[in-house]
């Protein structure tokens, strides 16, 4: 296992062959991680400082950023407005948070088949039946969405399929509804859990899993002993990569669910877009980013604790 | 050596955007707003290749030239609520009107307006107004009403609000009775109430469009939407129409701008002074179906779409249409309304 | 595991139907002779030649590919040498820079699309460089595809049996030829895998693109968000029938040549 070096608990050792000294690390860490990390930095931590600054000032009358410094953007996302307290915010983020991981939550459950169908064939067909998975979202995303919207309209043949089971009226669209909202969602996501997943299922070590059940265990005890710690790296990869985004998406939500909810990426589009004040988009988008990376962080932690700790 | 090599740049960047500078004009409109012809024929009259950029909507227009700089484009074709705005941002031009004599076509209405006295800054492009979208129905004519979507007595089956919060919490203030751009609290306060109460009731909100589609394919019976767009669902469907409501409605006019640093001011006063020309204008307003603000325009408009009352209001509903103003400092408790809108 | 397997196929039978799903009714509608409308009004094939005239689309087509090509090679290769380096190698702030990583995935795209923006503005007046097109719409989206990278590379790299590459260097390998020969064929399906997500992203960019771009960079999917407001035009469904098309075909003339290879 390489990853007892992580956070380089002990720098100086014997590593795939070589005796590395601290400084050997350190140069080699410089050539390969130096030039992204840089890039990075230089384009998008710098003027994210921008938008932390950003977010203590205050809107000018015309929609400019007005250099008098003010916690008010924070007391509004705290519920204090213009017309009194309500808590707004708060709301908002809980649902978007129940959002993604509910979308995450079905996405991973329908990727562990895919996936181990897709890792199962023949070499070339593999990579195929990968690419397979990530073409339909090289369309654009609206077309599909909207492409959704005509497939549960009133008039289709899913609506009269789910009206002749019984599950709703006859001639009773599929959508605004939340139903259509994470069938969309799903359907956006599944690849960005899959592709992670795929990474760590396609190295799995499949006589451990054969060992399990030589041994007699059943199916759901070989898939939580011998499978899951295999693949526990691309699992926690891909749910970051579905659910982070998930919980930040208000395009599909808007479209299936006919908008009549407010979502966190609303709330922030609407003060960058409509209303036009960017230290409030400023602050909202702060806020939002410490309680999801408090919430990595506690993941995290969990993790660590079962003596795992191959997460993050 | 920073100095030198600062140096390198300024001259690489002059180079570059003098390379630039040869017979461009860059414009940045909405999609499908211009005939492709007008643009083939300002071509090929001087000799210059327009580049065409088109925005979602006008804030993110706003964010992109205000960030992005104004000397990004030429010529901007933005609604009139944000020229105030881009004037105090000192985004634009004024208009050399000297180099513009076709100003002299426009409308009496569009010829020295509220947002811009004097056109110092802008011309006409095209206008029109808000209202609703409904499929005729067999037994009774709809009462043209902006209650048949707040006032649940008489609501006249499923229906789509609009999602802007300016349009949608101008429509209710206007049922009410009140002016498209209160600030009042109090007046908002009852808007919101109102539209939290038809959210309960309707399909939800979409955009003009998608709203229009949902009346054209039958998922509802009326929709928010502008008038160009029920000219076309019209088109397409004569069971469906388009109204003001009696209580009164928004108009919007589209301008003309020229930005502040454009890199090709000449050739963007010669293109607008080109649009602003009677045959070019008529040739305009026939391929978008919007109304022309150019009176020169008018006798070669098609006879059916001066006759369309969708896209050319009669006088007594023109009387009652409002234009929308920036609200400024008041923007915040437009905003608050409309989070508690959607959000509850 | 017979048993299992066909179930699985099912399955994932099932999985690829709901994938493709929106992606019929797209090829089905580019089909249609409605304009606005979002009934089925009868067959035409009239769009695709509405098409072949729209020289707009057809540069936004162009702008999309030539910009997600250019960022996904340079963000997989920086995203996979910086999880090696995060992975392998020791340095101070190790924790705290893996942990930076994910902000870029956090950060919603319409904050990092301004914060973007000002900041070319800001270099603009330093430098004079850095003028909104193609260029600036690359750097942007190269920023964001790396992080994504990145992640699905590391996940790859954990738990990767080291004893291959110590033999490779017990036998006399330089450092080059074994991560060549060894390293590189072990981690490519994380590779892959990464490079393909950092290709999707970039393919379906709007917000930042929207930003970030300049006269004349306009992509598609600027075009078609900008589109809902007069509704999207059919032969917008064609080009995306015409990508589909391409994509599958060409991943299975791939896949052909790669089985007739072996």
């Amino acid at each position: 296992m390489s990853a007892h070096n992580e956070h380089g608990e002990r720098p100086a050792e014997v590593l795939f062959g070589e005796r590395l000294t601290r400084r050997d690390h350190l140069r080699r860490s410089a050539m390969l991680s130096g030039p992204g990390f840089l890039w990075v930095v230089i384009f998008l931590f710098l003027p994210l400082l921008f938008m932390v600054g950003i977010s203590v000032l205050s809107r000018g009358a015309a929609g400019e950023i007005s250099l008098t410094f003010t916690w008010e953007n924070f007391q509004r996302f705290a519920g204090f407005g213009e017309l009194g307290f309500d808590p707004m915010y708060p709301t908002i983020i809980l649902r978007s948070l129940v959002l993604g991981l509910a979308t995450t939550a079905i996405c991973l459950v329908m990727a562990f088949p895919l996936t181990f169908f897709i890792a199962g064939l023949r070499s070339p067909l593999k990579n195929l039946a990968l690419t397979l998975v990530v073409i339909p979202l090289w369309t654009n995303l609206l077309i599909r969405t909207y492409a959704w919207q005509i497939l549960l309209a009133g008039d289709g043949w899913l609506a009269r399929a789910a009206a002749w089971v019984g599950l709703t009226g006859a001639g009773e669209a599929l959508y605004p509804g939340t139903l259509a909202v994470y069938t969309g969602m799903v359907c956006d996501f599944l690849p960005f859990l899959v592709l992670p997943l795929y990474a760590s299922v396609e190295k799995m070590d499949w006589s451990i899993v054969e060992a399990a059940m030589d041994l007699g265990a059943n199916g759901w005890r070989v898939f939580q002993h011998a499978v899951l710690p295999q693949v526990k790296p691309g699992v926690a990869a891909g749910c970051i990569l579905t659910f982070i985004p998930a919980m930040g998406t208000f395009v599909i939500p808007d479209l299936l669910g006919g908008s009549k909810t407010m979502l966190l990426g609303n709330a922030i589009q609407q003060q960058f877009g409509p209303s036009r004040d960017w230290p409030f988009g400023a602050a909202i988008t702060l806020l939002a980013v410490v309680i999801v990376m408090l919430g990595l962080w506690l993941f995290y932690r969990l993790d660590a604790k079962r003596g795992e700790g191959m997460i993050l | 050596m920073f100095k030198k090599l600062w140096l390198l740049g300024m001259v690489l960047g002059t180079a570059v955007s003098t390379w630039a500078q040869a017979n461009k004009l860059n414009l940045y409109i909405w999609s499908e707003y211009i005939d492709p012809e007008i643009v083939k024929d300002f071509e090929k009259k001087f000799d210059c290749k327009v580049t065409i950029d088109v925005f979602e909507d006008e804030s993110a227009m706003l964010a992109k030239i205000q960030g992005g700089g104004a000397g990004l484009y030429d010529v901007v074709v933005p609604p009139e609520q944000v020229i105030g705005t881009m004037v105090s941002l000192k985004l634009l031009a004024p208009l050399r009107h000297q180099n513009i004599p076709n100003l002299k076509n426009l409308e009496g209405r569009f010829y020295n307006p509220v947002y811009d006295p004097g056109n110092r800054y802008t011309a006409a492009y095209q206008w029109g107004t808000m209202g609703i979208y409904v499929r005729q129905s067999k037994d009774k004519p709809v009462a043209e009403t902006w209650g048949i979507l707040f006032d649940p007595k008489q609501q006249a089956g499923s229906f789509v609000l609009i999602d802007s919060h300016r349009d949608s919490i101008g429509a209710a203030l206007k049922y009410l009775g009140y002016s498209l751009n209160s600030t009042d609290p109090k007046q908002l306060k009852q808007a919101r109430d109102l539209l939290l109460d038809a959210k309960k009731r309707s399909l939800g909100f979409e955009s003009g469009v998608g709203g229009k589609n949902k009346v054209l394919a039958k998922g509802a019976t009326a929709a928010i939407v502008y008038n160009g767009d029920a000219a076309r669902g019209t088109k397409e469907d004569k069971d469906t129409y388009f109204f003001v409501p009696k209580e009164g409605s928004e108009i919007w006019v589209d301008s003309m701008v020229v930005l502040a640093k454009a890199p090709h001011r000449d050739l963007a006063e010669k293109f607008i002074n080109f649009i602003l020309d009677a045959e070019v204008g008529a040739k305009l307003s026939n391929f978008n179906q919007y109304a022309t603000p150019n009176k020169a325009a008018k006798p070669l408009i098609a006879p059916e779409d001066l006759k369309n009352t969708a896209i050319y209001p009669t006088p007594e509903i023109l009387a009652k249409l409002e234009f929308l103003k920036d609200p400024g400092r008041q923007a915040k408790l437009y905003d608050e309304i409309w989070t508690q809108v959607k959000a509850k | 595991m017979t048993r299992g397997h066909w179930l699985l196929t099912l399955l994932s039978g099932g999985l690829y139907t709901f994938l493709y799903a929106p992606i019929v009714v797209v090829i089905v509608y580019s089909f249609n002779t409605a304009r606005y409308g979002s009934g089925w009004r009868g067959f035409t094939t009239k769009w695709y030649s509405t098409l072949w005239n729209n020289p707009q689309a057809l540069s936004a087509a162009e702008n999309t590919l030539v910009l997600a090509v250019a960022s996904t090679v340079l963000a997989t290769v920086l995203g996979t040498m910086l999880a090696m380096g995060l992975n392998r190698y020791w340095f101070p702030a190790k924790r705290l820079a893996s942990w930076l990583l994910y902000v870029p995935v956090v950060i919603p795209d319409i904050v990092m699309a301004v914060a973007m923006l000002l900041f070319y503005a800001l270099l603009r007046d330093l430098v004079g460089l850095f003028n909104l097109g193609l260029t600036t719409m690359v750097i942007s989206h190269v920023t964001f595809q790396i992080p994504f990278v990145a992640i699905v590379v590391r996940s790859r790299l954990f738990g990767l049996d080291p004893a291959l590459e110590e033999a490779a260097r017990d036998l006399g390998a330089t450092p080059w030829q074994t991560f060549w020969r060894v390293t590189f064929p072990l981690i490519l399906p994380g590779v892959a895998a990464g490079g393909l997500l950092a290709f999707t992203l970039s393919l379906d960019d709007f917000v930042v693109s929207f930003f970030t771009s300049g006269p004349g960079s306009t992509t598609l999917p600027i075009l078609i968000y900008s589109s809902v407001k007069r509704g999207i035009t059919p032969d917008i469904n064609a080009l995306s029938t015409l990508i589909i098309l391409v994509s599958v075909v060409g991943t299975v003339l791939i896949t052909l040549m790669q089985r007739a290879k072996q």
